[in-house]
């Protein structure tokens, strides 16, 4: 288990982490890759953060039911879905059928705009796990109006050839948890095969004498990178010798 | 842009009116969270405006919606701004009920935050700090029981009498500015945000020449313009559309119009866009055009406004979004344990099927230590349907073993176990559907007094289980007596129903599943094909042979014993069962076992049901015995043994399989009167109960 072998090459300590992510903001302010740093009101604790917003062409209550009854779903949710769209039709009727006076007397001023209701908007967060001694992604995904989507709905939202690869690669292990700061619900990449992945990648780097950024190159792991939140990482990736430092200078952070 | 065509297909009329885009409102996820925080702990019953933060950004991809955003952290108004992106002062209105947020007067509403962005731009607040012309409205109504959001925005943008006209065209950066031009104007941005301690300018001057760029803040105006017959504003424009500026570009030109309106011929804006695709930034896509401003009415009353955002359908009103399945605890509870169970197969056992398990209904026909663990093991695996079946109450020696009850549940009396069960259960988790039925079992060798109401309690509660049996797919037998055990093997054999049995002694333990008979039309032509091996009973030396089936010669005995030849509890039995709490001394009666051992039959009683459930026939399958290698398991759980005999003094279990008894007292087509059809079986048996409760003719009719 995971647990039990601290100390090995593929760990990464929490002192370890934050230098990583110090480094991967500062390269990121330089290529505006939108990543920022998130800390809890008068303390060290935080986590990294980035919202990206993708257009999506899909009506995602159809494609939902064709995910559901292929496999991924019980048809118990599926029901429960169905039920949860039908009660949000009827309220959003509600909303409706609440009359204004407002008229929508601009003179022409407004340009048409284009319905923006298919735009999704995807929040990630990278924490510390002291379990695991390894950063972990959590990650949610919801419309303009602030609605998170269920797990279902967020692999609708992937393209479909995407979609089979990872939810068939073994790393791909998602589950659903509080968020450990903010204590609202968000989707977790189960930690524990991290370092199972990790620690081929770190052994090479360090017999090539290359400088490894963990946490960058966690980011970069295929799996990962797979997400829709992808392409960024490979950014990062490409250009990750710049702002690594040598895995034996981190090392020196850890507690003996 | 699609929606940008009917400006290039009238780009010849000379009077063109500059259109702006409007803000679509984008809440995060995590605003709702926190807005439902702030009613609950903070805001409660206080409707007073309440002061937000929103913001937006100028470096989006083409086709994205302008956007103003507000955060979870929007609440906290003078928090920092993300990077890169201009703040908007927002005023919140949370009303405490539907009717205050449909009556409240939008206007109204609109027209005082008009007022006060008019204000700020005659007194010159804006010209100092000219982010205060981007502001929002946002009324809120949050019903906290349904988790219902109503809300409404308004980006209150000040009007001009008359349309603005266009003098040229908007061009994209490039195609008027020099590349050189561009790198200047791009370093003499950096050069302002840096000055003004900030990563993003909402309004800037400009003025340039063939190689150089120079930017001022607004509020340098008089000492930055020596002639004021052009003058080139920016504006950080979060639009993307090729025609069209975005709304903050809005207050600006009023509030250019009211400071030098008279002065000012044309006006060049620079709509500033700044993004950076794949680490490489650019600014050569914003816009340019020169506009003439309309002059403003000599008085000083505030011009008419507009704002109020439009619903998804393109109409005036407000927006509802339904956050039940992503803030209802009950919700979240029922996704987060659907989803751990799914990381189970994710990670270790892709072929796992969940919703096997998770549809099936089981009945546990008691609610005792074993009824307790076999439960709690059952909701771990995500399974809804939990029934109860119980008749005693709960006693003070109970909590400590059966975790499903605690200290209070035994005062005055005691609750009824099966009812406190369901009650806990759907504490522990609310999408459970648990039912109890504090209701007895009868059983055999237990005579009930022959008064009419006794006998038709009795006939009720034959009934009843029979009703439940047909209800559910796996039956527990959890009891703590043998013979209370006899009924619903007979009713569940008769239909076809896998039974799971767990009986403890002090240190010793069997789980098992009963042999599941075949279903009675496939069973002549399956029978006749069948050429599995000899069917001798496996607890008496005889060789008789069971049923129909043809006697082969075998090289093991007990190994291969398809499911619907394995026996069942009573099978090894050579009593029937009777009274087995009578003539007894009272520990012979006592039901005591090591503590742990409820624990571990339990477990093991569901963990032997999954695995049979992932078996492709299921109850029908081979019985796996001890001496089955690991290297091709049945199941993607691995073996689906009959038996489990545990050993607790050893600690070790074996897996013992044996066939069934064909003069069994329980499933033996005897003990069924021979009939196939499960109705007239089970109403016999029942019948039989009821009439000849202590005559003993199972006893003497089984075994003989």
């Amino acid at each position: 288990m995971t647990q039990v072998s601290t100390g090995s090459e593929a760990d990464c300590m929490e002192e370890t982490f934050h230098h990583c992510c110090q480094l991967l903001l500062q390269q990121s302010e330089q290529l505006r890759d939108g990543w920022s740093w998130e800390s809890v009101q008068g303390s060290q604790v935080g986590y990294l953060k980035k919202t990206v917003l993708r257009s999506v062409d899909i009506n995602l209550s159809s494609v939902w039911d064709q995910v559901g009854s292929s496999s991924d779903s019980g048809s118990h949710s599926v029901c429960h879905q169905q039920q949860q769209e039908k009660s949000a039709l009827v309220a959003s009727y509600d909303a409706d059928s609440i009359k204004e006076d407002i008229t929508d007397d601009d003179g022409g001023f407004c340009a048409v705009s284009k319905d923006s209701r298919k735009v999704l908007q995807y929040e990630y967060h990278i924490l510390y796990s002291c379990s695991y001694s390894t950063p972990v992604l959590y990650f949610r995904a919801f419309t303009l109006e602030g609605r998170s989507l269920s797990l279902e709905e967020v692999w609708s939202s992937v393209h479909p050839n995407f979609r089979i690869r990872l939810q068939n690669s073994p790393l791909n292990t998602i589950t659903q948890q509080e968020h450990p700061l903010l204590g609202q619900p968000f989707f977790m990449l189960h930690p524990c095969k991290t370092e199972e992945f990790m620690r081929p990648v770190l052994q090479l780097a360090q017999d090539q004498n290359r400088p490894v950024n963990y946490v960058l190159t966690w980011l970069s792991v295929p799996s990962l990178t797979q997400q829709p939140q992808a392409k960024l990482m490979l950014q990062f990736f490409a250009s990750h010798s710049q702002v690594a430092v040598p895995m034996r200078k981190l090392k020196k952070c850890r507690a003996p | 842009m699609a929606s940008d065509t009917s400006g290039a297909a009238t780009s010849s009329v000379a009077d063109l009116k500059l259109q702006f885009a409007p803000f679509s409102s984008a809440l995060e996820a995590g605003f709702w969270h926190q807005l439902t925080q702030k009613k609950l702990n903070d805001y409660r019953l206080d409707e007073s405006p309440k002061c937000i933060k929103g913001y937006y950004y100028n470096g989006d991809p083409v086709g994205l919606p302008t956007r103003l955003t507000l955060e979870f952290s929007a609440f906290d108004a003078d928090g920092p701004t993300p990077a890169h992106c201009c703040p908007a002062i927002g005023t919140l209105y949370n009303t405490n009920t539907l009717d205050a947020f449909k009556t409240s007067d939008k206007k109204a509403l609109l027209e005082k935050e008009s007022k006060e962005i008019w204000d700020d731009i005659q007194s010159g607040a804006a010209l100092k700090d000219p982010s205060i012309l981007s502001r929002f409205i946002l009324l809120t109504f949050a019903d906290l029981k349904k988790y219902h959001f109503y809300y409404w925005f308004c980006f209150p943008a000040l009007c001009f009498p008359e349309a603005i006209k266009i003098i040229q065209q908007p061009s994209v950066l490039e195609q008027v500015f020099s590349a050189k031009q561009i790198a200047a104007l791009q370093e003499a941005y950096d050069d302002l945000a840096i000055k003004r301690e900030t990563s993003a300018v909402p309004y800037f001057l400009m003025k340039y020449t063939d190689d150089t760029v120079q930017l001022a803040p607004l509020g340098d105006w008089d000492t930055f313009f020596t002639d004021t017959k052009k003058v080139t504003v920016g504006v950080y424009d979060p639009c993307t559309l090729s025609q069209h500026p975005g709304w903050p570009l809005r207050n600006l030109l009023i509030l250019l119009a009211y400071q030098w309106g008279s002065k000012l011929d044309t006006v060049e804006v620079l709509c500033f866009r700044d993004r950076t695709l794949q680490g490489s930034r650019s600014i050569q896509h914003s816009l340019i055009f020169q506009v003439k401003l309309p002059e403003l009415p000599n008085n000083s009353a505030c011009p008419k406004s507009v704002g109020w955002e439009k619903n998804p359908k393109g109409a005036m009103g407000p927006r509802m979004v339904n956050l039940s399945e992503c803030m209802d605890p009950k919700r979240l509870a029922e996704s987060s344990v659907d989803l751990n169970l799914k990381l189970m197969r994710w990670r270790l056992v892709p072929s796992l099927d969940l919703d096997k398990v998770v549809s099936t209904k089981c009945l546990l026909l008691g609610a005792g230590t074993l009824g307790c663990n076999v439960a709690r093991t059952l909701m771990g695996w995500g399974v809804r349907h939990i029934t109860f079946v119980d008749n005693a109450n709960i006693s003070y020696s109970n909590p400590v073993r059966q975790p499903l009850y605690e200290f209070e549940d035994c005062l005055g009396g005691g609750k009824s176990k099966a009812m406190a069960a369901v009650d806990r259960l759907n504490k522990i988790f609310p999408g459970v559907i648990s039912k109890g039925y504090n209701m007895s079992i009868p059983m055999p060798g237990h005579p009930v007094s022959f008064s009419p109401a006794t006998q038709a309690q009795a006939q009720r509660d034959v009934e009843q289980l029979e009703k439940l049996i047909s209800e559910h797919d796996v039956v527990f037998l959890l009891m703590d007596t043998r013979e209370s055990r006899w009924l619903p093997t007979v009713i569940a054999g008769s239909k076809r129903k896998l039974v799971m049995n767990a009986a403890l002694g002090f240190d010793t333990f069997v789980v098992m599943r009963h042999g599941l008979k075949q279903p009675p039309v496939s069973q002549n032509v399956s029978a006749g094909a069948d050429s599995s091996p000899s069917c001798s009973s496996a607890s008496s030396s005889s060789s008789t042979p069971a049923g129909s089936a043809p006697s082969v010669p075998a090289s093991s005995l007990f190994s291969n014993i398809p499911g619907h030849k394995l026996g069942c509890y009573f099978c090894n039995d050579v009593v029937a069962p009777g009274d087995s709490t009578r003539d007894r001394t009272l520990d012979q009666q006592c039901t005591v076992s090591r503590p742990g051992l409820a624990m571990i039959a339990g477990a093991l009683a569901v963990e032997m049901m999954v695995s049979i459930l992932q078996h492709s026939e299921g109850g029908y399958a081979v019985a796996s015995s001890s001496d089955d290698r690991m290297n091709e398991p049945p199941t993607s759980l691995g073996l689906v043994p009959h038996q489990i005999r545990g050993f607790l003094a050893r600690f070790d279990n074996v897996l013992p399989a044996s066939l069934a008894f064909d003069k069994c007292t329980a499933c033996s087509p005897t003990s069924t009167n021979g009939r196939s059809e499960p109705q007239v079986a089970v109403w016999l048996v029942v019948s039989s109960i009821v009439n000849c409760w202590s005559t003993n003719v199972y006893e003497q009719g089984g075994g003989k």
